[in-house]
């Protein structure tokens, strides 16, 4: 049977799988520095960046430094960002272990609501917030009315700080959840066994187990802070509260008749090195958690602690949390959407409207802004799975001598907040030659987010393809195929359900972003968001809340979609 | 068909040298079976041969194709070396049927439907898994995909077959009967097969020669017979099999024989060995080859039963004299509490040093 005039596959005249190994490389380093680049460029000349004669200088720092307020722009920033972290670690934390490890009334509903926040953008959460709890929200007239009073104030920074902390509370839950529940149960048997109590098993076994999700949820909490642009542009704009973001998106945009670049570079690169700090801060945490991993083989059910008398009152905790947080933000955008005029002193039925919803309906703007989202997403999340998917194959699948820096570089936009990100390919687009081409359309946005969202992307595939055993892709090889026929013919068929994972997560994330987009889009390529930063800054309640339930419908019905038919996890 | 050569054959991670100069010579049709503890570089060296691990120094060659000569850079990649392979884990494609899995490497070298279906049922056929051709591979026991795995190896006519510790994965009944059949195939294909095992047992029933390697180096080459009973030193006499190790001093040393004199006093003949500068020396012997004999004379010495246990098939026994202790094996009980025992000269071997251990 054996005969060596049976020579293997097939030779291909140029290695097409080092070529692709190159490319990959070369496209994704070009498009990470792309944004970087240019800012930092920027940061060290005396004119725009397109400007032939500008010179190199430090002036923009100086400039930066000795800006009145500045101080005061950095302090504020720091402390929503630390505000923001600290509210949004303790509800998570608490509620995660609530709600995946006791016998809480209605733990399953209530954890799905939790969920919901991060389907969209803060910016319609931020709206949700404005619209009850503002000076004139619903939730504040009705507790000045009945209450005598309401003893909140959003627009400070520590009220910017609360809104933000409670806001982002999902993303802690969501990390913590995962780690007490797959926590190994035997474990805390085995504390059980050696004498602790069903309470101090957990205390002093499964809650230090949570500390790396803890640890990583803090650090990605504050950085979301630190470059979040909603809520201190909602409820810090109108009492002059800055921080960095509203700063640059201030000076940046709305500065319009002369807009001061340098300083903006300036400002920037600050942010930049900041976040990068965070970002390396949390890898250097979570360098030792090695001795927290617990996930192992066998799948065990975790066991469920009883809180006796304190079920209903622990009840009443989350509800509470739940109902104010999460169900009256979203029922005040909906509720807004439909009336003239959104007050608890009128009855609803009275002011019922579909004006909302005609305007947005009548306005090419609005429609087209729309029809711009769903396609970003849609086909943006298409291109950037590929796309991610191809990195991932190559970092952790192939021999190629750079994996290791691809993947660094690949994840380095974690370090990117949204509002550099969108500056940086505003520069770029003007900057390098022949870039023009794709200004303002809905093409740079797609890059911009794919850019962006690389490391959402890779986390969806990575610890999949890590799932999938060497020695598939060594049989492939031995049988005669080479590297990119084994990736395609043997590894993606298997990694599909990841695969379809990360279009989910990408067309969310496309589908909401609007901070990167504030400075890259022009008439012809607005997106939802965009429309909506600058219905809010009109103060146009009416449409934006009409867009903001048209967005989260969109979402929903592709949430259901996506898990339904594709079978796609997303947020568990 | 092809031969097998491997000259000088080095491989390193780093500092770490995981192969180290190994020669092997492995006829066109010989069944050769690298054996050895885990982490003796077998299956580095396996892959080595397939392509997937990086050779660092030395010649690989599969008939008149060079595969590796020395140059890193210049290996030739896996895929073009046209070698079957059959992985510990069997590496069956999940998301293919098993023809689906078959016809892959077929389609890879651009074979027409017909023929590509006429080999995949001749090769489903020699491994007798035709009847499951469009299952699933987990819808098959760990025997079925076993054999899939060595047909998906085989479908493309190798001259060259590598297995990875193929049997690892089933149970001991069933490994017993897949290695027979396993060798039966191999002999009917006369494919130059290189099997890489920890388990002696398999290796001495398969082999048509065994290469012992421990910590990177090759011990010993030969067939299962002379492995067996002429180690080449006391690591091989340790691996393969079990043996006593009993401290001595060289008395006299000859061409054909030698004396020796045990740390309990008593002067033996064994087979011709070296000691180390002092004169000091192990004899090793395999428990089942001392016998227990009725009358004192040459090679024999009297020995206290220090405890008795029964395996089945035999009865195994540590016994003692003076501070000297080692293990005997009978077919049948003893129950006097004290006995003669012989140490046939002839399944002595001498080292200078005993095996230190892994």
């Amino acid at each position: 049977m054996t005969d060596i005039s049976d020579t293997g596959a097939s030779r291909q005249p140029i290695d097409r799988s080092r070529l692709i190994f190159w490319g990959v490389a070369a496209l994704t380093t070009v498009l990470v520095a792309g944004p970087i680049v240019p800012i930092v460029i920027q940061a060290f000349l005396d004119k725009p960046l397109y400007d032939t004669s500008a010179d190199f200088t430090l002036g923009n720092f100086t400039r930066l430094a000795s800006e009145p307020g500045m101080g005061r722009v950095f302090f504020n920033t720091l402390y929503f960002g630390l505000l923001t972290m600290v509210l949004a670690q303790v509800f998570g934390a608490v509620m995660a272990v609530l709600v995946g490890r006791t016998n809480l009334p209605g733990r399953s509903w209530m954890g799905e609501i939790f969920i919901w926040p991060l389907f969209v953008s803060n910016l319609v959460i931020a709206f949700g917030w404005f619209t009850m709890y503002g000076p004139s929200g619903f939730m504040t007239l009705a507790a000045k009315t009945y209450l005598g009073g309401a003893p909140w104030n959003l627009y400070t920074v520590t009220g910017m700080g609360i809104v933000a902390g409670l806001s982002q509370a999902p993303l802690t839950y969501l990390m913590c959840l995962a780690a007490v529940t797959k926590a190994d149960p035997q474990l805390e048997d085995a504390a059980r066994s050696a004498g602790a109590g069903p309470f101090r098993a957990l205390w002093s076994v499964t809650i230090p187990m949570i500390r790396p999700a803890v640890i990583y949820s803090a650090v990605l909490n504050f950085v979301v802070g630190i470059e979040m642009l909603a809520i201190p542009l909602l409820f810090g704009g109108p009492s002059g509260i800055q921080t960095v973001t509203t700063f640059l998106y201030d000076k940046g945009i709305n500065a319009a008749v002369r807009p001061e670049y340098g300083i903006v570079g300036a400002a920037a690169i600050l942010l930049l090195i900041l976040v990068a700090l965070l970002v390396w801060l949390q890898g250097y945490l979570m360098q030792a958690s090695g001795r927290f991993v617990t996930v192992r083989g066998k799948a065990s059910r975790p066991s469920i602690l009883d809180l006796g008398k304190w079920r209903w009152p622990a009840f009443a905790f989350v509800f509470a949390f739940v109902f104010f947080t999460i169900l009256s933000v979203f029922g005040g955008i909906f509720m807004r959407s439909a009336v003239t005029f959104l007050t608890p002193l009128i009855p609803f039925w009275k002011v019922l409207t579909t004006a909302n919803f005609d305007l947005v309906f009548a306005s090419s703007t609005y429609t087209r802004s729309i029809v711009n989202s769903v396609v970003v997403a849609t086909v943006g999340a298409a291109i950037g799975t590929f796309f991610i998917c191809v990195i991932a194959l190559v970092a952790r699948r192939s021999e190629f001598r750079f994996r290791r820096p691809l993947e660094y570089v690949a994840l380095f936009p974690r370090s990117l907040p949204g509002i550099i990100a969108g500056l940086g390919f505003f520069y770029a687009v003007i900057w390098l030659p022949g870039a023009d081409m794709i200004r303002g359309t809905i093409f740079v946005l797609i890059i911009a987010f794919m850019v962006r969202y690389i490391p959402v992307g890779f986390g969806a595939i990575a610890p999949a393809l890590a799932q999938i055993g060497e020695e598939l892709d060594r049989g492939s090889r031995i049988s005669g195929a080479d590297w990119w026929t084994t990736v395609t013919r043997i590894i993606m068929p298997i990694l599909k359900p990841a695969l379809f994972s990360c279009y989910a997560l990408l067309f969310i994330h496309f589908f909401k972003e609007y901070v990167t987009a504030a400075f890259l889009y022009q008439p012809g390529s607005e997106i939802i968001g965009t429309t909506m930063l600058q219905l809010v800054a009109q103060g146009d309640n009416g449409p934006v809340s009409a867009l903001a339930t048209i967005q989260v419908i969109i979402t929903a019905l592709f949430v259901i979609i996506a898990r339904r038919l594709l079978g796609a996890k997303i947020y568990g | 068909m092809a031969d097998l050569v491997l000259e000088n054959l080095t491989i390193k991670y780093g500092g770490v040298t995981a192969v180290e100069n190994l020669n092997i010579h492995v006829a066109s049709g010989e069944f050769l079976t690298l054996l050895g503890p885990s982490g003796c570089g077998k299956s580095t060296s396996l892959f080595a041969v397939a392509g997937l691990n990086h050779a660092t120094s030395g010649i690989i060659r599969v008939g008149d194709k060079v595969l590796f000569d020395g140059d890193p850079r210049n290996t030739v990649p896996p895929e073009r070396r046209n070698i079957g392979l059959v992985f510990q884990s069997y590496a069956l494609w999940p998301h293919k049927s098993v023809a689906d899995n078959l016809a892959f490497p077929l389609i890879l070298r651009k074979m027409g439907k017909s023929e590509r279906d006429a080999r995949i049922k001749e090769a489903l056929g020699l491994v007798e898994m035709l009847p499951y051709a469009d299952r699933f591979p987990f819808e098959l026991s760990g025997g079925q995909q076993q054999r899939v795995a060595l047909a998906r190896a085989l479908v493309y006519r190798p001259p060259l077959l590598l297995l990875d510790e193929p049997l690892s994965n089933l149970d001991a009944k069933l490994r017993e009967r897949a290695r027979v059949w396993l060798r039966e195939l191999q002999e009917r294909l006369n494919v130059t097969t290189i099997y890489v095992t920890h388990d002696q047992a398999e290796a001495l029933a398969v082999s048509d020669r065994i290469a012992v390697m421990s910590m990177g180096r090759m011990r010993q080459l030969g067939s299962p017979r002379d492995i067996y009973e002429r180690p080449a030193d006391s690591f091989v006499a340790d691996f393969i099999g079990s043996s006593n190790f009993l401290d001595a001093k060289l008395v006299q040393n000859g061409a054909d024989a030698a004396r020796v004199r045990l740390v309990d006093g008593t002067e033996i003949t064994t087979a011709p060995g070296r000691a180390a500068k002092d004169g000091s020396l192990v004899v090793a012997v395999r428990p089942e080859r001392i016998e227990v004999v009725s009358e004192m004379g040459p090679n024999c010495l009297r020995v206290t039963v220090d405890q008795k246990v029964y395996l089945g098939s035999v009865w195994q026994y540590v016994v003692r004299s003076g501070a000297m202790e080692f293990r005997i094996q009978t077919t049948w009980e003893i129950d006097d509490p004290s006995v003669i025992v012989r140490i046939p000269p002839e399944h002595c071997a001498v080292f200078a040093e005993k095996f230190a251990g892994n």
